[in-house]
């Protein structure tokens, strides 16, 4: 007797155990491009002397295709990401000045599109049945919050040549109703922030010799004008003139 | 009524405290996926006696501490914007009448909060579990002690900082063994309560 009852309370603290640790902590986030898959990063070398400054031209972000106020917390960590290649010799961010920077400069122009997905829907009906079951699935019903980025760069050189880089990162964060955290979500989107920006400035260093000062000469006719215009406004996925055909074969 | 009366005092001598205390800053809550939610709320519950066989007038206060978590980013984008919560709550009831007695229950509860105003946001919930009482026995209508509690109601929170906010709102009430032992005619009543919310 004594030992059958041993037995069920040893049964009974492996299970609350188990619930605790696994149904209250369970938390994780994938990304892709995973970081850690990331083969061969890429490296150049370039002389102090040959390295031009980097100025901000124009920063855009959107989310879910809704345009946004430009951050500065991205701004400021998309211009971390290019200061850490060391490629330009200096970076000027958005209105900042740049009267002494001499004829070769680089123009930068960077939209950063988010896309968010909270599985509303879903995460409602597991919640109802979560609830219904007195909160004893809720080790077993995971829930989950999709984020991806694609940062797009469009570099232009000093003798009026541009060139765009394009990289995408998504990842999603798997939890359980208890490990729930307000921090998780800025985790999830901290890491495939990185992962976005890392590809990017590998795209960006493989061009490396593009953007040295003896890549080009200065345009014998210094560009005097800018076209002044107003930018076009981004189309509603449900307005008619943003359809395009979408074929599985290639345009000819 | 005279403790639901200093009850309600209480709170809106809270409210008034806090509010003249607090800078004019806008106050724009930001709940997000993963928020949690406690709070404490006060009520007194008043019964309805829906059929002839229902007798009692049972009412007393009701204490009820409970735990929220945001589930979801806010939905929709008209007036029903809003965010769903999951979370349990206790249930204490002090029946005063027709016999001093006590009931305590423990329900989940789901909580659909709509967040059109920054400051202002009504939110309808429902909520259900076990419910122990040792009033059952001693009335007509219920006949176990151990019952079920289904309530179902709403409310509005006035958002005092980004984190605190006050609550009122008002939850029909049934209690019921869910045909368990007989009779089970059930009880039924009224609770409207105030309370307050601290989120993090």
């Amino acid at each position: 007797m004594t030992r059958h009852l041993f037995h069920r309370t040893i049964l009974g603290l492996v299970v609350l155990t188990t619930t605790t640790t696994v149904g209250c902590s369970t938390r994780w986030i994938d990304v892709t491009p995973s970081p850690a898959n990331r083969e061969h990063p890429a490296t150049q070398s370039i002389l102090n002397d040959e390295r031009v400054p980097l100025v901000m031209d124009g920063f855009r972000m959107t989310q879910n295709g809704a345009p946004q106020n430009p951050s500065t917390e991205v701004e400021h960590r998309i211009l971390n990401t290019m200061q850490e290649t060391r490629l330009f010799s200096t970076l000027i961010p958005l209105g900042g000045n740049v009267a002494s920077l001499g004829d070769k400069v680089v123009t930068a122009r960077i939209s950063f599109d988010e896309t968010i997905d909270s599985h509303s829907g879903k995460t409602a009906w597991k919640g109802f049945v979560i609830g219904a079951s007195m909160f004893l699935l809720s080790p077993v019903i995971d829930l989950d919050y999709d984020y991806a980025a694609e940062a797009n760069l469009e570099l232009g050189r000093w003798d009026g040549q541009i060139k765009r880089y394009t990289a995408r990162s998504a990842g999603t964060v798997h939890y359980t109703v208890f490990a729930a955290t307000p921090t998780m979500v800025g985790e999830l989107k901290g890491r495939v922030t990185e992962a976005c920006l890392t590809d990017l400035m590998d795209q960006l260093i493989r061009d490396t010799n593009f953007y040295t000062a003896s890549s080009a000469p200065l345009p014998d006719s210094p560009i005097v004008s800018v076209a002044v215009k107003a930018r076009k406004p981004l189309l509603s996925p449900t307005s008619p003139a943003s359809a395009v055909p979408v074929s599985t074969t290639p345009t000819p | 009524m005279p403790f639901l009366a200093r009850i309600l005092t209480t709170l809106a001598l809270m409210l008034l405290m806090t509010t003249t205390a607090l800078h004019a800053a806008e106050i724009s809550p930001k709940i997000t996926v993963g928020t949690q939610e406690v709070g404490l709320s006060v009520g007194y519950m008043l019964p309805h006696r829906l059929t002839e066989d229902h007798t009692t007038k049972q009412q007393g206060p009701a204490f009820m501490p409970y735990w929220m978590m945001t589930l979801t980013d806010p939905i929709g984008n008209s007036w029903y914007r809003g965010q769903i919560s999951l979370g349990a709550e206790m249930v204490y009831i002090q029946f005063q009448e027709p016999i001093l007695t006590h009931g305590v229950g423990f329900a989940p509860k789901i909580k659909y909060t709509f967040v059109a105003l920054d400051r202002i946001r009504s939110y309808a919930e429902f909520a259900g579990g076990p419910f122990w009482t040792d009033l059952a026995g001693k009335i007509p209508e219920e006949s176990s002690e151990f019952n079920f509690v289904l309530m179902a109601g709403f409310g509005a929170s006035y958002f005092l900082t980004d984190q605190v906010a006050l609550n009122v709102g008002y939850r029909f009430q049934h209690v019921s063994n869910a045909g368990t032992s007989y009779p089970n005619i059930g009880l039924n009543a009224s609770l409207p309560y105030g309370g307050f919310s601290f989120y993090f």
